[in-house]
Formats: C-alpha cells, structure tokens, sequence
C-alpha cells in the first residue's frame, strides 16, 4: 500500500522552530518522523512513497490555498492512504491536518486519516463527526508506539469496510 | 527489546506523570522557580566572580551594599518552603479540580504557618523574652518536605470538605468574589482546625513540632539518597532512557528527583550562608550545566556535528538549523526531525553522553578539578560556557565543559557516521531511481 504523509517543518526534519517558514515541498520516500513510522508500516505492507512537508507560518498565513494546493498535489500523487499526522498536541499542525482530510473527502478521496492528541479539542470538536482522528498522545506523554499499532491497524482495515467501522470506534475520536 | 523496555517504563511513567500529589510537588516547586533564578541573580551580583568586586561596587553604592541584594536572596532562597506551599497547594488545587484554587493555596500556606515553630526559646533578648516568630531556619530547606506535606493534606481536606458540600451558599446576586469567599469559609475552617489538632499531638511527643519529625523522619533520609554517587547518574539515565520512548524524561523524574535536588542546592546555600564548607555535589546547577548540553540526551554535539561535517543534505540541513535552538539546550528539531526517540542508531549514544557527563563531572568535583556548586540557579536555557562561569566564577568550569562537549561528540560521532551515510544513501538512490514524484513541484502547481 502506497501512503503520503504530510508533516510539519518540525516532524519533517526540515527545522522546527527554526524553519515556521518552510515553504510546501514534496520529497520522496520517508524523511523524519517517517522513519519511527516505516517499521509499524512494514508489518502491514504500507510504505511512504512520499512526504509533504509545510511550515507553519506558511499555513497559518493563508489556510484554504494551502490545503487546496496539498488536495491538488495528493491527486497527482494518487497513493492509496494519506496520513496527515501524526500532530500531537501541535494546534497549527493538527488544524492543517484535520482540514487537508476534510477538503480530500470532499473531493471523493476517502482514503486519508488526521492523528492528533486530546489537547486539541476545539479542531476534534469540529472535525471528528466528519472525517477520522485516531487518538495519539501529546508531546513527552506514554503511549506514543501503541497510537503509531492502532494507526497500522488502521490502514490495513481500510481495505475491509465492516473492520474499519469497527476500530474506527476504538481508535477514532467521536 | 525496545518493545519489552517500554513496556515496563510505560506504567512507570504513567504512575508516576500521572500521580496527582507527585504532579502537584513537580509544578508547585516549578511556581517557585522564577522567585528562586531572580534571587539567585542577586546572589551573584552581590558575589560575582571578579577580584575586588565588593569594593568596585562598593565605591558606586558605599560599603556593606550587599547586605540589600542579600535580603530578595533570602526571600527566595530562605523562605522555599513557604513558597512552595502556595505553587503546591494551587497545582494540587488544579489537579483536585477545586474552582477557588487560590484560597486553596493560602490556605496551604495557613496550615504550614500554623505547624510552624513560632517561639524560639533559645533566642532571648535583654528583657528575657524568646523571640516570636517564624525563623528562616523553618521556612527553608528544611521546611520543605514539611511544606509539600501539609499543603497536600490542607488542600485535600479542603477539597474532601467543599465535595460534601459543607460550604455556606448565599443568595443569587452576591458578587462572585464575596460567593466565593464565603464559600470557603468552612471548608478552610475545617482544615485549620485539622492543623490546630496536629499540632496539639506533636507539642506532646518529643520531636514538639512536626517540622522535627518529617524533617529527621523523612527529609533526612531522602535527601541523605541524593548524596549517593549513583544519585546523578541515575537521574540522568533515567530521563533520558524516558525521552529516548518519547516520553518527556525529567517530567517523569523530577516528581522523585526535583524535590531532592531543590534541598542539595538549597543547603549548600545554607552553608555558604553560615561560613560552612559546602558538600552536596549534586546541585540544580550541576545537574542543569554539567550533565546535559543542548537538551535530554545531551545533543549539542551531535547537532555541531550534523551542521558542520554532515554529508547528506538531510543531516546538514537540520543541523543548521537547529544550532541555534540547540546552544540554548532546546532539541525539540531534532528529537522526531532527525529522529532521536525510538532510533535504535541513535539509542547508545543518546543514553550514554549525559552518563559519561555525570560520571567525569562528578570525578572532576572529587578531586577538584570543579568547585562544589553554590546556591545559584540560573535558568536551563543558559549556553554552554557563560553557564559554568557564572554558576562556579571560574574558567577551569568552562574549560570542563567544553571539554564533555568534545567528549560528547566523540560519544555521538560513530552513530553519527551511520546515520549520515544512511541518509546519503537514501538521496542518492533517490537521485538516481527516477519516478513521476520527481517531477512534481508545488511551484508547478495552479489552482486556477
């Protein structure tokens, strides 16, 4: 299974607090966190073909451009499963998150989950009823490798409609 | 075996980052924490390492000038434990969900009042009178296992009291400030009296205050395990064995640690204060400035190194731009950037760079390479060098930990050299495997 992720500057590698302005940028392949994500991936046969990267200043600065502009590269791309996440308890981040899902289950792609934790709770407010979140812990919290199983979990069951609707209540905000 | 490890430190962490006393000790004293740095900031003004300096100031501000940067350093440092009763009873109010979190707290600070010693009979004026009072020597360190104590009991009963609903309620209407006091007026009745009663019974033991007994019980004791050599070395492999499973280290240990190192650094201060040679090697400021450079793990040297003689462009890139953060002992960039948690190349190192710091450190001290370490606290965020001279007054300190930085790297450089070829790697096959996401570009991109 082919899977895009899409980080921030900090989870991308690409400078946290020192790079907020990160313009977008596509590479290939796992860069970053990918790489704590790549064995949980293997064991469900999913890879990260490529990683979208933004700055947060970036996003914050112009929200709708940016996430149309993540949808539009996402088609071009065309994997099987987007993963926006995993954004901790990160707001910018979780909201670019929540919102790219939105905006690609709109446009038909239903394929695509946000990973955030509970500190987020006015964007999981708004945004569990209409896509998935899976619960993750905050920043420096326990229980950070489990949320990265019930993410693998997650996508294997993507392929079988009454399995995901199942742990989707387990792992998902509602 | 990570996956074991973790599951043995997940529960460990959880009960003890979630234990709402240890949570409340934590933040309580992190309150004090900006009383104690400014106070230390006096300390050294008033003894900064310069030949002469008490009589260059003294020349500005006239002789016997520190005495007044003496008294806010005596506010911070001697009376700890009075604040420590206010953050711990507002934290404990918080983790409690008691609305009224400051009449909580002062009533905290009530109760350790009222448990105080507040006659002296071995301090007589001419008249013959003992002095009444409360004493620095109770309001500081070793008050402050006492404080933790009581401001924990206080604010619980507090807190049992307004869950029972004994609070007096006035009508709809009363200015929320006057509903609230008013509220309170039981529940603080009730726990003042629990204190009243405690101290009665101690009054007729042998120890006569409770300050005695939690301090030769419990305090001792306690603080008698940070002056193990294996104290430091435990703290820090601790919370870096933490953080290497993302999990925040020091959150997690200093409920046990942090309380125990307040009191070291706090009594070499006492000492200082009183003339006395100073013994605690294990200080805050030791532990902050001579453990740990550029964040958990001790990173500061891998990030030079990442930004200096990086090959890949990844490793390069990130190096750069987390030098500036890193001097001033943050890593955040690099702890899922690069990554360091649940990196199995980067585990040796990242777990054995803070140990090796402690170790040499502590070697150091031992036979005098370092100074002991006074009373001074300077912020966590202080660089490498202006740290070890203004918390120790001398070069030989700088020297020292410029010296561990090299060590660190040289810890750092092997893992290093892995990872970075790894990532080269990795740039070059996708270099040279060439597929349709190569040719995209968000520059290329239209919305239109």
């Amino acid at each position: 299974m082919k899977v895009l992720v899409v980080f921030d500057q900090g989870l991308s590698g690409l400078g946290g607090v020192g790079n907020l302005n990160l313009p977008l940028t596509i590479q290939k392949g796992s860069i970053g966190t990918g790489m704590l994500l790549t064995p949980h991936f293997a064991k469900v046969n999913a890879q990260i073909i490529a990683t979208i990267a933004c700055g947060i200043n970036v996003f914050s600065e112009n929200e709708d451009e940016v996430v149309k502009k993540i949808a539009l590269m996402v088609k071009k791309v065309n994997p099987d499963f987007v993963l926006a996440g995993p954004s901790f308890n990160f707001k910018e981040y979780s909201k670019l998150c929540a919102k790219l899902v939105f905006k690609l289950k709109e446009e038909g792609f239903t394929n695509a989950c946000a990973m955030m934790s509970k500190e987020n709770q006015e964007i999981i407010e708004e945004y569990s009823s209409k896509i998935d979140i899976i619960k993750m812990p905050k920043k420096g919290e326990t229980g950070l490798n489990d949320s990265f199983a019930d993410l693998c979990r997650y996508i294997d069951a993507t392929k079988e409609a009454d399995k995901l609707l199942a742990i989707r209540k387990e792992i998902c905000y509602s | 075996m990570f996956e074991k490890l973790e599951k043995i430190l997940t529960p460990i962490a959880n009960a003890l980052a979630k234990n709402k006393i240890l949570v409340a000790i934590r933040d309580g004293f992190m309150i004090t924490v900006p009383v104690t740095i400014i106070a230390s900031l006096f300390l050294l003004f008033s003894n900064f390492p310069i030949q002469n300096w008490s009589e260059i100031i003294g020349t500005v501000f006239g002789a016997g000038w520190e005495v007044h940067f003496g008294r806010v350093t005596a506010v911070g440092f001697n009376a700890i434990a009075l604040l420590a009763a206010i953050g711990i009873g507002y934290s404990y109010a918080r983790e409690e969900k008691i609305d009224n979190k400051i009449a909580a707290a002062l009533v905290a600070v009530v109760s350790f009042l009222i448990i105080a010693p507040q006659t002296h009979e071995l301090f007589v004026n001419e008249a013959g009178r003992s002095f009444r009072g409360f004493a620095f020597s109770n309001l500081g360190t070793a008050g402050m296992f006492l404080s933790m104590i009581t401001a924990i009991l206080a604010v619980k009963i507090f807190g049992f009291v307004i869950k029972k609903k004994l609070v007096i309620k006035l009508p709809d209407g009363v200015p929320p400030m006057v509903m609230d006091s008013f509220a309170s007026l039981i529940p603080a009745g009730i726990t003042i009296f629990v204190f009243f009663i405690v101290n009665i019974i101690f009054s007729n033991t042998d120890y006569k205050y409770a300050h005695n007994f939690i301090y030769q019980v419990l305090q001792a004791p306690l603080v008698g395990l940070g002056t193990s050599d294996l104290f430091e070395v435990t703290y820090q492999f601790l919370s870096t064995l933490f953080w290497f499973f993302g999990i925040n280290g020091p959150a997690v240990t200093n409920t046990i640690f942090g309380p125990i190192h307040k009191a070291l650094t706090l009594e070499n201060y006492e000492a200082a204060q009183a003339g006395l040679k100073m013994t605690n090697i294990f200080t805050s400021g030791f532990s902050d400035f001579f453990c740990n450079f550029g964040g958990g793990g001790s990173t500061l040297g891998l990030v030079i190194m990442m930004s200096t003689i990086a090959k890949s462009s990844r490793m390069k890139t990130l190096g750069r731009l987390s030098l500036p953060a890193g001097i001033f002992g943050i890593n955040e960039p690099i702890i899922f950037g690069l990554p360091v948690v649940l990196n199995p190349i980067m585990a040796v190192p990242f777990l054995l760079a803070p140990v090796a710091n402690t170790v040499l450190a502590t070697i150091a001290t031992k036979i005098g390479i370092l100074p002991i370490i006074g009373g001074v606290q300077l912020p966590w965020t202080t660089p490498i060098g202006f740290s070890g001279f203004l918390i120790t007054g001398g070069l030989t300190a700088v020297a020292f930990q410029f010296f561990l930085l090299f060590v660190n790297m040289a810890i750092y450089y092997p893992f290093f050299r892995i990872l970075d070829n790894k990532y080269l790697e990795e740039e070059k096959i996708n270099l040279n495997v060439k597929d349709e996401i190569d040719d995209l570009s968000f520059d290329d991109l239209s919305l239109d």
